[in-house]
């Protein structure tokens, strides 16, 4: 027996459903707490977690069923984003809230990163704004709780009104509420062409508002980012659609616009651009930059990249989701608790929020990851986290803080 | 119908309980006349009522935190209700509860064209946040049936669908931000006035929304508006036989179309509409489609084309292609009258709201036609066909002892073949009472009691919304003591690897 714990308390990769009820039931004896995990390939995203054992549910790594005609596929949390994304772009359909890999900016390898982790982590891109994101996309769950047991929650149709929701509030959670085991997601067929128009960028607050305008007009756009190029700071618009429609798009935004086109760039060049933007290659970021995602109003983004200019703090950033999202690389000395403190109070003087995606373990352990919540937020997520692992075991500290929010 | 026990002692209290709650909302939002309380006793289901013990119309967030907490010390429970035209008894009263109604918070206090958001109170009702929407060019989406009476608070309660959805998707692909009070008095706010604004936190948004008003009060919802699509044009195909309609659904959702709406007619339903309508249909038209698409216009004119050749290789008998808005409207009366229809030509209909995979429609309308037989009525089938969800019509009269009862066993009959069929018991409606004794029949003892603890997370009391959703209390106090004692003592026995 203790032979078997102390192997336990490394790593376990079952690939069995009923193997990783075991491991659970194990924790739950022992007082174990596990970091669960997909392949680990995003794990410098959130908050690092002191666990005695490591789950990787990557070993459930199969397809149970997919049926194109009926856009739904389920699956079990290990299959890579690689093999889940060649296997439906057979069909012609695709994930639209176009999740980001991110694993350059971790140094893991694309080819690990599972749809388990993607959806734990509710990673969504650039044409979040146009369809939805990872939590519009989930239809269905399993997974084990921390008491060991098997449970389900949602299904496999779109429209279902039958308990809670429990399957959205999978997506985020980071692992701290189940090890899942089975995804149920919604596919859509994928459009047939693509078109990025590139203008040259004016002031940011024109160019925010200009695009703000486009995005309440009657045109597909899927894309809206405000990025530095070699030719100089540029608005991105991404056009997708059907042949007959995109033309007409094109021509509706260009009237729009009014004012010149900078660069038409088609299908493969387009797809690559918003490739790069969605991985944050525009932030050129090096490997001791801090990255944040700011949240916040529109309206509220330029008097935020203002503010955090000063003092020199700010290396790049970009302006995505027509300016409602900032990615931001800021330098390596304000990689203190004062610097993310500074950057968070700042992003919440422009009624939004910050989030660290990348940052060193030491910094995303004090001061978390994720801006903190209310108190009376923070104290519901823990009881609603308790309702599902009553003994803490699953990813403890991962989205939180101890004392950071909660009065609780 | 059972409903937990009453509790005469709260029932005795009444007019001592009126006073109290008339200090927090003022004298006259307190409704106890018996006469007045009466208008209250059903929602959208007339064959489940009760009388409420007091009507409480409060008119602010702060109102309903004092409501709440005086409440949770006089052990009384709470029906939250909006305009009460729920499908499931959602808003079903309890006679030793009171109703909290949303009617005096039914402002759109913003609408933001540059974040495209419009942040409104609950009782607002759905149609009115498009109206304002609709100078900046913009809408909200979510379009159930009752839209120009149901309240974006019920809709985010039961997560409305409607027409449009299976393209634009249902409530909650449209909540960005929620303000809601919890039984403890604390006011939470999720999310925000901007999208992402709820990221990096758990979706606590996504839980309330479909939680039929047993988890929190909501007090005020951001909605994600969107443009509105330039053009619209509506198909009318007509076919010989349910199954090649059925057929033909699949077909032009597996093609990789995804219309705006997709509706399904029986040929029942025709004849119910069409004195209405002042249409006749082809006698050997069984069933009828209609296919909404949207867009720009080339992209509209081309997906016509592409539906309507989808359609003839369908075997369809008829497509008919609408050319103006008044012609498009003309093709949707048919089915916006659907229901009326159908109630001139019964005494009682029925109506439930199973959904089941799209390539299980013939098998399940094969079976509707079975259980018909078995309980001697009859029925008619009109629903939303893209995405799955069955309406299934079910006529009765309430004159005939035992003819409600017959008809609440044939729906559930059809809604029980929707989950063995990979389905689940509602799509838009909610279970609400209507439904909630067949959850067993959907979830294993241990999904219902992982669903019921999260519910104590939010309501340990079990006062809001008690006797809707679940088929047994959550008895949430010993759920805590299940999990202190239980936690070592529950798995003695499991075999290790």
């Amino acid at each position: 027996m203790s032979e078997t714990v102390q192997k336990a308390a490394t790593a376990m990769r079952p690939t069995k459903v009923e193997d990783v009820a075991s491991v659970v039931k194990d924790a739950v004896l022992s007082g174990h707490k596990l970091e669960i995990r997909g392949n680990g390939t995003r794990t410098g995203y959130g908050n690092p977690v002191q666990a005695d054992t490591t789950l990787e549910l990557g070993g459930l790594d199969q397809i149970e069923f997919y049926e194109p005609e009926e856009l739904v596929i389920r699956l079990g949390p290990g299959v890579t984003m690689q093999s889940l994304q060649a296997t439906i772009a057979e069909r012609g359909q695709y994930l639209p809230f176009e999740p980001p890999f991110w694993t350059s900016l971790y140094g893991t390898d694309p080819a690990r990163a599972t749809i388990g982790g993607t959806m734990a982590s509710a990673l969504s891109g650039p044409r979040r704004l146009f369809t939805g994101a990872a939590r519009d996309y989930i239809l269905g769950i399993e997974g084990i709780n921390g008491q060991g047991e098997h449970f389900v929650a949602g299904g496999r149709t779109v429209k279902n009104v039958t308990g809670y929701d429990v399957s959205k509030l999978m997506v985020g959670s980071f692992g701290t509420i189940a090890a899942l085991t089975s995804l149920t997601l919604k596919l859509w067929p994928a459009p047939p062409r693509e078109q990025t128009l590139l203008f040259e960028a004016t002031d940011l607050a024109a160019d925010l508002a200009r695009t703000a305008e486009i995005l309440r007009a009657p045109i597909a756009v899927s894309g809206a980012t405000r990025l530095e190029t070699p030719q100089g700071w540029q608005l991105a618009f991404r056009i997708e659609g059907m042949e007959e429609g995109v033309a007409e798009h094109v021509a509706e935004l260009t009237r729009r616009m009014a004012r010149p086109v900078a660069a038409t760039l088609d299908d493969k060049d387009s797809a690559a651009l918003w490739a790069s933007i969605r991985e944050l290659d525009p932030l050129n970021a090096t490997p001791d930059d801090l990255i944040w995602r700011v949240n916040l109003p529109v309206s509220q983004a330029k008097s935020f990249i203002d503010a955090a200019g000063q003092g020199g703090g700010l290396s790049r950033y970009f302006t995505d989701w027509g300016g409602a999202e900032i990615f931001c690389a800021t330098k390596p000395e304000t990689a203190t608790d004062a610097g993310v403190t500074r950057l968070r109070a700042l992003a919440k003087a422009s009624s939004g929020h910050a989030t660290l995606v990348r940052a060193p373990d030491a910094l995303r352990r004090s001061q978390g990851a994720f801006p903190p919540a209310s108190a009376a937020v923070a104290a519901l997520s823990a009881r609603v986290r308790k309702a599902f692992d009553p003994m803490g075991l699953f990813n403890p500290g991962r989205m939180t803080v101890a004392g950071q929010g909660s009065k609780a | 119908m059972k409903m937990p026990v009453t509790d005469p002692g709260v029932i005795a209290r009444r007019e001592q309980l009126a006073t109290g709650l008339r200090a927090i909302v003022g004298a006259e939002w307190v409704i106890s006349e018996e006469s007045e309380r009466a208008p209250y006793q059903c929602d959208g289901i007339t064959a489940y009522m009760a009388m409420p013990l007091l009507v409480v119309l409060p008119a602010s967030t702060d109102e309903i935190r004092r409501v709440l907490l005086f409440c949770k010390e006089n052990g009384v429970k709470i029906v939250p209700r909006g305009s009460g035209t729920s499908l499931s008894g959602g808003a079903l009263p309890v006679e030793d509860g009171i109703l909290l109604g949303t009617a005096r918070l039914c402002n759109i206090l913003d609408v933001n064209p540059t974040e495209r958001i419009a942040r409104v109170q609950p009782g607002a009702r759905n149609i009115t946040v498009s109206e304002a929407a609709s100078p900046h060019g913009l809408c909200y989406m979510p379009d159930p049936s009752s839209q120009i009476i149901s309240t974006i608070g019920g809709n985010v309660a039961e997560n409305a669908g409607g027409v449009h959805c299976l393209k634009y998707g249902v409530t909650s692909n449209h909540i960005l931000g929620l303000e809601a009070v919890l039984m403890n008095g604390d006011v939470i706010h999720l999310g925000g006035n901007y999208l992402g604004a709820a990221d990096g936190s758990l979706d606590l948004i996504g839980v309330l929304t479909g939680s039929e008003g047993l988890l929190a009060v909501i007090t005020e919802i951001t909605v994600r508006l969107v443009p509105k699509p330039e053009t619209a044009r509506v198909l009318s195909m007509s076919f010989p036989s349910v199954d090649t309609a059925c057929h033909c659904v699949g077909a032009i959702i597996g093609s990789g179309i995804i219309p705006a709406g997709l509706e399904f007619m029986d040929r029942k339903v025709l004849d119910a509409v069409a004195p209405l309508i002042q249409e006749t249909f082809d006698a050997s038209t069984a069933a009828l489609l209609i296919c909404e698409l949207d867009g720009c216009k080339s992209e509209v004119d081309a997906l016509v084309q592409s539906v309507t050749a989808i359609a003839q290789k369908e075997g369809a008998i008829e497509v008919r292609a609408s050319n103006s808005d008044a012609e498009r409207e003309r093709i949707w009366r048919s089915r916006k009258l659907a229901f009326a229809a159908i109630g001139k030509i019964c005494r009682d209909y029925y109506c439930t709201d199973g959904t089941i995979p799209r390539n299980r429609l013939p098998d399940v309308l094969a079976k509707m036609a079975e259980f018909s037989k078995k309980y001697g009525l009859d029925y008619a089938n009109c629903f939303h066909a893209g995405d799955g969800n069955l309406h299934p019509i079910i006529m009765y009269d309430s004159r005939k002892p035992g003819d409600l009862e017959k008809a609440e066993e044939f729906g559930a009959d059809v809604l029980r073949t929707c989950v063995d069929v990979g389905g689940v018991l509602s799509g838009e409606h909610g279970i609400g009472v209507e439904k909630r004794d067949l959850m067993t029949h959907q979830f294993t003892t241990t999904d219902l009691e992982q669903q019921q603890t999260l519910r104590c997370a939010f309501d340990p009391t079990e006062l809001l919304n008690p006797g809707k959703m679940f088929p047994t209390p959550c008895r949430c106090a010993e759920f805590g003591r299940m999990h202190v004692h239980n936690g070592q003592l529950r798995f003695p026995d499991v075999p290790r690897f």
